[in-house]
């Protein structure tokens, strides 16, 4: 026995020796390797083709590296396609199928990212309610993300705004919340609009608050909204009370804090203002941040104050990893933007702010996320910097194709920022984006078709309008439903509440309504308004498709659910021309609005996907694949 | 017939406040070979000293003799309440005769608080402008407000900034509140006079933007009253100028890497320093 196991050493040690020498060098190719990526939301390959000579490091990159467009995600819309970047799975594994999901029991709309719980078990007392356990956050989307991985095998990186990262996923690995954070108020970003001009008639519209000040006023108090008070049987909504002093004649006014003061004339903005939305007085209270334009102080005044985002110094809800982690950025680099979509397209499409206004307060998004892209590039030393830019595609919804110049402009402020990361040594550098773009000319109703198609059926069929949430659907007698942008739901027996449509009646009236949609014309013009239709079931490999929709609508380029679809209405025309400021899109056939996908290196993959790009990143640090990662190297 | 204030006329409060005002700058020059550690430095000397002031105080003003024997009664009541633990009624005796002792000691004390409460509050007041505002920083905006007698009528206020400061929006007149405000950037570290010009009453008023923690001059005012809450400058000549204020930023004092409100330090040390060193001056407290 003792002879044959010292016969066996030098096989041993041979064998430890070889094993070594292969973790050695694994080891040695990802130690010091280091690679950026960076997620250009939005950014169409035909955009960028057409203007090579304006956009001088993205044109170099394509010269002395490599470009593809990226096919896009079923549907191609940035929370879906983006978690497909983040996971390596398809919606049908991420579980994200839309911005906005049902829920079966209610049909209620919901978010596909998140999901914010109270405290289970409280006390109350008096008027206050004390959380004895503490609420959660929840993020929506399943999977690990390509970061994880990296972390799990030693490698660092910084993930800055991944959309649909809200609260980030666990780990040990620096990031930052993007599109799916939601400012202070729980929304996705509600602004607040103070006026006593008699010609705003409004009160509420969509993203935003307007309210009436008291007429010839040349002092009033903004009550600047923080959250519901969820320490508060009443849940209140907190607040914080803001002076305004107008100059009897200047077009200048002094805002009193309680804290600080300042001065603005009409048509500033001002910096970033902190606020504590009190909860319990003296024991507890949420810090927020917001920015307040001064539009115009006489004769009436009209003041737009941004949502409220959660402050990145005190962080009310979870935002990055290490949870101190904004704090550090807050430190170094001031207030920033924390909400994850930014830019103000909502008070643009309400006619609150004019487009130039709109572009101006988008180039302070973009000089915020700028100035923080040059930090992280200054504080790169090994690993992953994956980084987000949201600009070209907030700008892209509002400019494309008929303000090409100043959407230009966005895209040549991206460019440098591509620039700076190629001037990064011996780094490895990717770029992608989650969709392109196209015109959006035409809104479609689809619950108003499936209405007359005779999928979905009123209680009376006069009540069309904009009532959202199916206020007037007659759930016994509707077999389809329209929800997100999208999405068209059979309302199905034993998943639905009161769900009609019997199972095994399910596979004949997807099979009808999706032939019918192909047949969908549009009466003005004659064209075909979609190009493809996806069934859940079939569309996707993976197998968590319990919020999926089961039909997923492929407009033709051009045409777009409308902003009622998404939350449910029934107007009473199936289509009509979107007048909206909102005048492109990408929720349409995937093979229309590709996304783009630049590298330092030549690509082997003709037509990369994105679940490619993580399996790239992870192929180029020498880490395997989870399960169920669809992806496969584009080298 | 000089406006007078707690039978103090105002040119001896001016006196008083300039002194006060010197020895501070001078005690606070003392420690700029620390450069950035001088702020916390100063304070905790400055923090000490007063301990050790207060202290005496105590001892001159209080009846120590009185003080121990409450003191005496105080462990005693307690000792009873613990040896007597199983008997109600003396233990609610010891705690009425300790409650009792408790009040008779505050009673004692109160002595020579009322004695220390004017000096150092006078000198709480007059630290706020060494340690409570951090200079401007360059670049960032700050409001400037002089708060008038009467509206501001007749000729357009105005402000002349020192040569690295400027004026970057109209004045907002504020009628119902008789202010009137500018925002004033600093565009690099500086310090020097703003000049003011309202109702034909031309005044100044100290401005500093950058570099350390030092001296910086709140709120200058023409009342006397006003001029006890804010003594960093001498008064304002009477005219329709009643106070004239820039709005600082709150400075944190630094102490080993944590940071804080200077009077929370303060607090801490003076009251540290007088707990160590009350059995070497003697003082029962």
């Amino acid at each position: 026995m003792r002879s044959d196991g010292s016969g066996s050493w030098p096989l041993s040690l041979a064998i430890a020796a070889a094993l070594l020498a292969g973790c050695s060098h694994q080891t040695t190719h990802a130690a010091g390797k280091r690679m950026i990526v960076l997620g250009i939301d939005g950014m169409d390959p035909d955009f960028v083709a057409r203007h090579w000579d304006s956009l001088p490091n993205l044109n170099r990159l394509h010269q002395q590296g490599d470009f593809r467009r990226l096919a896009t995600t079923i549907p191609p819309q940035s929370p879906v396609a983006w978690s497909t970047v983040s996971t390596g799975l398809d919606p049908g594994g991420h579980g994200l199928f839309d911005f906005i999901h049902r829920n079966p029991a209610t049909r209620e709309p919901i978010s596909s990212m998140a999901e914010v719980s109270d405290p289970k078990n409280t006390l109350h007392i008096g008027p206050y309610v004390i959380p004895l356990s503490s609420g959660t956050v929840e993020s929506l989307r399943h999977g690990r993300t390509f970061w994880q991985l990296l972390g799990e095998h030693g490698i660092p990186a910084t993930v800055i705004r991944m959309p649909a990262n809200f609260p980030p996923a666990e780990c040990e690995q620096e990031s930052l919340a993007g599109m799916g954070t939601p400012d202070l108020n729980g929304s996705f970003g509600t602004f607040s609009f103070y006026t006593n001009d008699p010609a705003e008639t409004r009160s509420e519209v969509s993203g935003g608050h307007i309210i009436h000040l008291p007429p010839k006023s040349t002092s009033a108090v903004l009550r600047i909204e923080g959250p519901p008070n969820t320490l508060r049987k009443d849940r209140a909504v907190s607040y914080v009370s803001l002076t305004v002093h107008a100059d009897p004649t200047a077009a200048v006014a002094r805002f009193d804090a309680p804290e600080q003061q300042f001065v603005i004339r009409q048509g500033e903005w001002s910096d970033w203002q902190r606020a504590d939305f009190t909860l319990i007085p003296g024991i507890k209270s949420v810090s927020g941040i917001f920015r307040i334009y001064l539009q115009q102080v006489h004769p009436y005044w009209r003041i737009y104050v941004s949502p409220v985002n959660i402050d990145p110094g005190e962080p009310a809800l979870p935002i990055s990893t290490p949870a101190d982690y904004s704090r550090t950025l807050e430190t170094k680099l001031g207030p920033f933007y924390t909400q994850g979509i930014a830019e103000e397209t909502s008070a643009f499409r309400a006619g609150i702010l004019s487009k130039g206004e709109f572009l101006e307060q988008s180039r302070k998004v973009l000089a915020d996320s700028l100035r923080m892209f040059h930090y992280e590039l200054r504080h790169f030393s090994s690993g992953l910097l994956f980084y987000y830019f949201s600009s070209i595609d907030q700008n892209s919804h509002m400019l494309w194709g008929k303000y090409d110049d100043d959407l230009l402009d966005i895209y040549k402020q991206v460019d440098s920022a591509v620039g700076d990361a190629m001037a990064v040594p011996d780094t490895e550098l990717l770029i992608l984006s989650d969709h392109g773009f196209a015109r959006f000319d035409r809104a479609v109703h689809l619950n108003t078709w499936l209405m007359q198609q005779g999928y979905l059926t009123l209680d009376d069929p006069t009540k069309t309008g904009d009532d959202e949430e199916f206020a007037h659907v007659n759930w016994n007698r509707t077999e389809a439903y329209a929800l997100g942008l999208n999405g068209i739901y059979l309302n199905l027996y034993g998943r639905e509440n009161g769900g009609i449509v019997s199972p095994a009646d399910k596979e004949d009236l997807l099979n009808e309504i999706a032939q019918k949609l192909l047949e969908f014309r549009d009466p003005v013009n004659g064209e075909h308004v979609v190009d493809k239709v996806f069934f859940s079931s079939t569309a996707y490999r993976g197998k968590n498709l319990r919020l999926a929709p089961d039909i997923i609508v492929g407009f033709r380029r051009g045409y777009r659910a409308s902003w009622q679809t998404a939350l449910g209405a029934v107007p009473p025309v199936m289509l009509e021309d979107n007048n909206q400021a909102w005048i492109a899109d990408h929720c349409m056939n995937p093979d229309e609005v590709p996304g783009v996908l630049f590298c330092n290196r030549k690509f082997r993959a003709a037509h990369p996907q994105m679940a490619d790009v993580p399996a790239t990143i992870l192929s180029e640090f020498g880490v395997p694949l989870a399960p169920g990662m669809l992806g496969h190297t584009v080298f | 017939m000089r406006p007078a204030c707690w039978g103090i006329r105002c040119s001896e409060l001016d006196v008083f406040n300039a002194i006060v005002n010197a020895v501070l700058r001078a005690f606070f020059a003392a420690f700029s070979w620390a450069g950035t550690n001088g702020a916390w430095l100063s304070l905790t000397l400055l923090s000490v000293l007063v301990g050790v002031g207060m202290l005496w105080v105590f001892r001159k003003t209080s009846d120590q003799g009185a003080i121990r024997a409450v003191k005496r009664k105080v462990h005693a009541y307690l000792l009873e309440m613990r040896v007597y633990v199983d008997d109600p009624g003396a233990t609610w005796r010891a705690q009425n005769s300790l409650l009792k002792a408790n009040l008779r000691y505050m009673g004692l004390a109160l002595r020579p608080a009322l004695f220390m409460v004017v000096p150092v509050g006078i000198l709480l007041i007059h630290l706020e402008a060494f340690y409570g505002r951090a200079p401007l920083e360059p670049g960032r905006p700050v409001v400037v407000t002089a708060g008038l007698r009467g509206n501001a009528d007749g000729p357009p206020p105005e402000l002349v900034p020192p040569r690295g400061f400027e004026i970057s929006a109209p004045p907002v007149r504020i009628p119902d509140e008789h202010e009137v405000s500018w925002r004033i950037v600093p565009r690099v570290a500086a310090s020097g006079e703003l000049h003011f010009q309202i109702g034909g009453q031309s005044i100044t008023q100290d401005i500093v933007a950058g570099g350390g923690q030092r001296f910086i001059p709140g709120r200058r005012v023409h009342s006397a009253w006003d001029a006890i809450w804010h003594p960093d400058e001498s008064r304002l000549p009477a005219g329709k100028i009643e106070w004239v204020e820039v709005a600082y930023p709150s400075a944190s004092l630094g102490v080993f890497g944590i940071h804080m409100n200077w009077l929370v330090w303060f607090l801490i040390v003076s009251m540290l320093a007088a707990l160590l060193l009350r059995k070497r001056f003697g003082v029962t407290l």
